[in-house]
């Protein structure tokens, strides 16, 4: 019998994409471009908790995110819409549909709550919904295309949970929910995109062990056991714990693409939108429909 | 009970007094970036106190003081102490020991890229140049196109997008997947999807195959030989195994959904409404399945299928390969052949009549003892009982001879595709599987013949 397991590997980033990226050509410093990609995957995150996702569709949505801007830059595509994308394909990567309705309602609240603006519901039926509609049917064919179709990821939270039962620790009182909260906080570095899943759930398992002060066997050493080299392991776990010194400052990070420009001239703050303009909900009550593809 | 679980993980209180003093040392270093690697994002800040309250799971950079707390709780339990003992022994740390001196740099370090897939682009359909229409199915266009950098011949499937409401549609992404992920010899090449100048004109670019089988069979004076039957099958069950081993269901297996080039190479097409399924089963798509080639269970509305209703599928081509007619079985099973018909949700709209014997001889009077065997195996009811494509793959009607002709000793035939667009003959598979959240409307099944074209068969009521 044949038994070939088939599997896509997760495309990685080369030294010279990781180097330099789109929007870094575009004049968006390392720290902003650092600040809108966490923006993204918190943005997705909790859209994804909202939408009562499973976590691996809303891993999925941050990585699709962050292969994304590798290959368009943070200036030409909003954060809003490019989030937006990514869960309503992940969710059909994931099987696990969401309609249109839910999700921007989801993310109007969220905008909302990210920019502390009042948390009126969205009105029905009118502008404010179409266009987020229309947005995200226009970012998931982007994402579609700038990836190339390669839009299945594999995830390591089930290799994980097998890692910490031959380590014997599944049913340590901390760990297991310590390493899985490290995998999703993970979904903010780059690291899930120049790693493989076994590498990044070795990582991770690490991180926790060391945080518990909990011995792993060392001759031979576990890590080598599970295929993954120290080096490695260490830097993803330096990636995954520099996240905790940065703060992200979310109310004064622009979400739309009317917002970047004023951003990275450094005019933005979200007191400017709290009276007026910037998001275009409520004040158009005619629900006019744009064309699906600009 | 919980000090005993626990204790596991408990260090040795005498281990590491030294260790710890060591780590305090160290601490700084861990998080200095280092300055010569260009991809390391900052990470030396000092923690903050505001925005973001640090995590709970923050590292312990100040944390000494959760080391110099950490008492030997459990370190009583002699008895679970001892089971640990062998991790005791060695260095238990599984950290700063085992690092080199040398300051740790926090770099990525990425792989060859020959190692794994890069990130990349679609790429333009203009580097096809589009010869002539092939076919049109339900989900698009069929173009022929020459490569134009290598001059090869290839097949454009252009999807068909404009009636989506729901953003692009989650059957073609399963079959880009599918087809993406299940490289074989016998399922046809995917080499990469392009796309045209907007963004609703998408095409999979797929290897050239001269015929369709259901084309080429209308067209052929005799049936295939036995030796070709054989051959055909063994490389279409071939491909169903890898398919079904990595769970993956084809849910329209059909002669016209069946490639032939002119090496006698069955190539298996259209994975459109094919998709991954899994343990626990959740509820699938109805209806599915071609009508001609659908299995009693999912035409009785059964909304938690297996592998088995490609089984039956291929059981129903085994026949057509064999008469160049297909078998339409119109007979309804009952419970004594099939525990537990009764429940299906259909089952109560079927007359009761008894069957109790299979009459497959008489439609397939030229068919060997083992031939028939396969296939009535193939086509038990039962999807329970219905043989797996593994098994159907070592079956004895494969060694008994005449052998499987090999497939360099096909005939050939002209090709269709080099021509003019075509009619499809045979009916479609059903919509309704193309868009989600149809599920619940569809009252599925037999009986809804509203939706299908007049060719399918029909049961008489």
């Amino acid at each position: 019998m044949s038994q070939v397991k088939l599997s896509l590997q997760n495309a990685l980033l080369t030294l010279e994409q990781l180097q330099q990226t789109p929007s870094r050509e575009d004049g968006i410093t390392e720290e902003q471009e650092d600040h809108l990609r966490q923006l993204g995957c918190h943005l997705i995150q909790h859209a994804g908790i909202l939408l009562k996702l499973p976590q691996v569709a809303m891993a999925t949505g941050q990585i699709l995110f962050q292969r994304f801007f590798y290959q368009a830059s943070l200036r030409k595509f909003a954060v809003r819409d490019i989030s937006m994308g990514s869960v309503f394909l992940a969710a059909k990567v994931e099987e696990c549909p969401i309609r249109m309705v839910d999700l921007a309602n989801v993310f109007d609240h969220l905008m909302k709550k990210f920019h502390r603006l009042p948390l009126d519901p969205m009105p029905a039926f009118q502008q404010a919904f179409y266009t987020l509609k229309d947005a995200t049917i226009v970012a998931e064919m982007q994402i579609l295309k700038k990836l190339s179709f390669n839009v299945h990821v594999q995830t390591p939270y089930a290799t994980m949970i097998n890692y910490l039962k031959v380590l014997e620790l599944i049913d340590h009182p901390v760990i297991p929910q310590l390493a899985w909260s490290y995998l999703n906080d993970g979904l903010r570095t780059s690291v899930y995109i120049c790693y493989q899943p076994p590498t990044i759930a070795c990582s991770v398992i690490w991180l926790a062990a060391r945080k518990e002060n909990v011995a792993l066997p060392t001759t031979p050493a576990w890590w080598e056991v599970l295929d993954a080299r120290l080096e490695d392991i260490e830097n993803i776990a330096g990636h995954i714990a520099s996240l905790y010194h940065r703060p992200l400052p979310i109310s004064s990070l622009p979400l739309t693409i009317e917002q970047v420009e004023p951003y990275l001239r450094g005019e933005f703050n979200s007191n400017v939108i709290n009276g007026s303009t910037a998001i275009s909900t409520a004040s158009s009550s005619k629900g006019t429909r744009v064309s699906r593809f600009s | 009970m919980e000090g005993a679980a626990a204790s596991k993980w408990a260090r040795e209180a005498s281990s590491d007094e030294e260790d710890r003093n060591q780590r305090k040392k160290k601490k700084t270093k861990r998080f200095k970036p280092s300055k010569d690697s260009p991809a390391f994002r900052d990470g030396s800040g000092t923690p903050s106190s505001s925005g973001r309250p640090p995590r709970e799971s923050d590292m312990q950079r100040e944390g000494a003081s959760v080391d110099d707390n950490l008492t030997p709780m459990y370190a009583q339990d002699q008895e679970d102490q001892e089971g640990y003992r062998h991790r005791s022994e060695t260095p238990v740390d599984t950290s700063r020991d085992q690092v080199s001196e040398a300051e740790p740099e926090y770099h990525i370090t990425v792989p060859e890229a020959e190692q794994h897939p890069v990130l990349t682009q679609c790429r333009s359909v203009e580097n096809y140049e589009k010869l002539n229409r092939i076919s049109e199915g339900t989900y698009g266009v069929v173009y022929r196109a020459r490569d134009r950098i290598t001059g090869e011949i290839v097949a454009l499937k252009k999807l068909k997008l404009d009636q989506e409401k729901n953003g692009f549609p989650i059957t073609s992404l399963r079959e880009i997947y599918t087809l993406l992920l299940a490289k074989h010899p016998h399922i046809v090449n995917v080499r990469e999807i392009v796309v045209g100048d907007t963004l609703t004109q998408i095409f999979i670019v797929m290897d050239f195959i001269e015929h369709d089988l259901k084309e080429l069979m209308s067209e052929m004076r005799a049936p295939f030989l036995q030796s070709e039957v054989k051959t055909l099958m063994l490389q279409l069950l071939s491909a169903t195994e890898l398919l079904h081993e990595n769970w993956i269901l084809h849910r329209d297996l059909k002669t016209s959904n069946l490639l032939l080039n002119n090496n006698g190479e069955l190539k298996v097409a259209d994975f459109g409404l094919a998709r991954r399924y899994g343990e626990p089963q959740g509820v699938l798509t109805q209806p599915v399945v071609t009508l001609w080639y659908r299995a009693p269970e999912l035409l009785l509305g059964a909304k938690q299928y297996t592998t088995a209703v490609d089984i039956w599928s291929i059981g129903c081509i085994f026949a057509e390969f064999v008469n160049n007619e297909p078998l339409l079985p119109a007979r309804m099973p009952n419970d004594k052949i099939w525990p537990g018909f009764s429940k299906l949700p259909l089952a109560s709209h079927v007359p009761n009549f008894v069957q109790p014997y299979n009459q497959l001889r008489s439609r397939l009077p030229y068919l060997t003892e083992n031939g028939l065997d396969l296939m009535s195996k193939m086509l038990t009811y039962d999807p329970a009982r219905r043989i797996t494509a593994e098994d159907a793959l070592k079956h004895p009607y494969f060694s008994e001879a005449p052998p499987p002709k090999h497939p360099s000793m096909f005939p050939t035939w002209p090709s269709k595709g080099e021509k003019t667009a075509r009619k499809n003959a045979s009916p479609s598979a059903p919509q309704a599987a193309h868009g989600h959240g149809q599920d619940e409307e569809e009252a599925g099944g037999l009986f809804n013949f509203a939706n299908q074209e007049s060719t399918g068969f029909r049961l008489k009521v």
